[in-house]
């Protein structure tokens, strides 16, 4: 938190789906270095929150700009977006038949290069990286030629998720209800694998349901989502307190 | 498929695409003679959509003329659709290589048999063919 560069600004943000509005006004900036919580009711527009920001088509913004390191990505297709260093991990991820896991993450890998202006790397020293960032979060080579996420387990699938994380390197990633699903030991790899990952000059939004995530990654600031927008920020503390009184106590104060 | 004597095998292995407003219907024939005893026949069917508007079908028609043969047919039902796309386009894959890698993917167990110049032709044509049918 020592530099205050806006990684993401989004502001007065109103997004629709199918003519129904979830996003009403959404304000929220996030500096370097920062990790945010974003907690809220189901149905608060916490994963339309994170699709936008993504670029999912079936989106559509309304009004407001979603800045990225200064400039408006509201423009830019979903590939560019993660080209510029957006990552979103999903909250229920994808299976992709026939397509092996190895392959898919080596062409993700290498399309980023490619957008640097990079030489691609070719399958064997791309295994020799992948199996690097496969111990962060204790995974078998195996994982690897196995279809993407067919047939994986919930566990394995947001596995899954923290190593193309953890491969693309990404400036800011949203991670969509990553722990939700996970047991006790599961949640601790994946703590650990999103610790390691975090530096000074990276961001991450946690989208989250439990404390228990913020128990192992702490976050700087804490939001509560409501009915498209946020309706209170706070410290870690702020966590604790929603825990015991639920959201109904800040409807209340209303 | 016409099976007349002892023991005999095959396989049927049949891939269908559909995008766009397409319909792909499967019609299989598998007969085994009284007197093709101990004959094997497995069929296995895949069909891949494109889009919520296309349509695969699958009509299987085995008759079994004797009591000692073992007959399998399989069918399954891919998609790719909306969500599919965006997973990939979110890891910065373009929508052309996504497809791409998906239908060689769906297409690779026939393709692998295929002589490999013919292989590599029948996939790049596949893509082409394809290009543009999403989104």
């Amino acid at each position: 938190m020592n530099s205050e560069t806006p990684i993401l600004e989004i502001k007065n943000l109103r997004a629709c789906i199918d003519n129904i509005e979830i996003l009403k006004n959404l304000d929220l900036t996030i500096n370097k270095g920062e990790i945010h919580a974003i907690m809220g009711p189901n149905g608060s527009g916490k994963s339309t929150f994170s699709k936008v920001v993504a670029g999912h088509p079936a989106y559509k913004v309304l009004n407001g700009d979603i800045l990225f390191n200064g400039k408006s990505i509201l423009e830019l297709e979903p590939e560019d977006r993660s080209h510029l260093g957006i990552f979103l991990a999903f909250q229920y991820p994808i299976e992709i038949p026939g397509v092996s896991n190895e392959d898919f993450l080596r062409l993700a890998y290498n399309s980023k290069l490619k957008s640097q202006n990079k030489d691609e790397i070719d399958p064997i020293e791309f295994f020799s990286l992948i199996n690097k960032k496969l111990q962060i979060i204790n995974m078998a080579p195996a994982f690897l030629s196995r279809n993407v996420n067919e047939g994986f387990s919930g566990g394995e699938k947001k596995r899954n998720e923290i190593l193309q994380m953890a491969l693309l390197d990404p400036e800011l990633s949203i991670l969509d209800e990553t722990d939700s699903g996970l047991d006790i030991d599961a949640l601790k790899i994946i703590s650990q694998g999103i610790n390691t990952f975090m530096t000074p000059d990276k961001a991450i939004i946690l989208i989250t349901h439990y404390q228990r995530l913020l128990d192992y990654v702490k976050p700087d600031y804490i939001h509560v989502m409501q009915d498209g927008k946020i309706v209170k920020t706070g410290t870690a503390e702020l966590a604790k307190e929603l825990e015991q009184k639920g959201y109904e106590w800040l409807k209340k104060k209303d | 498929m016409i099976h007349i004597g002892k023991n005999t095998r095959s396989r049927i292995v049949s891939k269908g695409i559909s995008t766009g407003k397409s319909k792909n219907s499967y019609r299989g024939f598998v007969n085994i003679n009284n007197k093709a005893i101990g004959a094997r026949n497995y069929s296995q069917c895949d069909s891949l959509l494109i889009g919520n508007l296309s349509n695969a079908n699958t009509f299987p028609l085995i008759s079994v003329q004797n009591s000692a043969t073992k007959i399998e047919h399989e069918a399954s039902t891919s998609k790719i659709g909306e969500e599919q796309i965006f997973y990939f386009l979110q890891r910065g894959i373009s929508l052309e290589k996504a497809i791409e890698l998906m239908i060689s993917g769906f297409c690779r167990e026939v393709f692998t048999e295929l002589p490999l110049e013919f292989a590599e032709e029948a996939d790049r044509l596949l893509s082409l063919k394809l290009e543009g049918s999403v989104g």
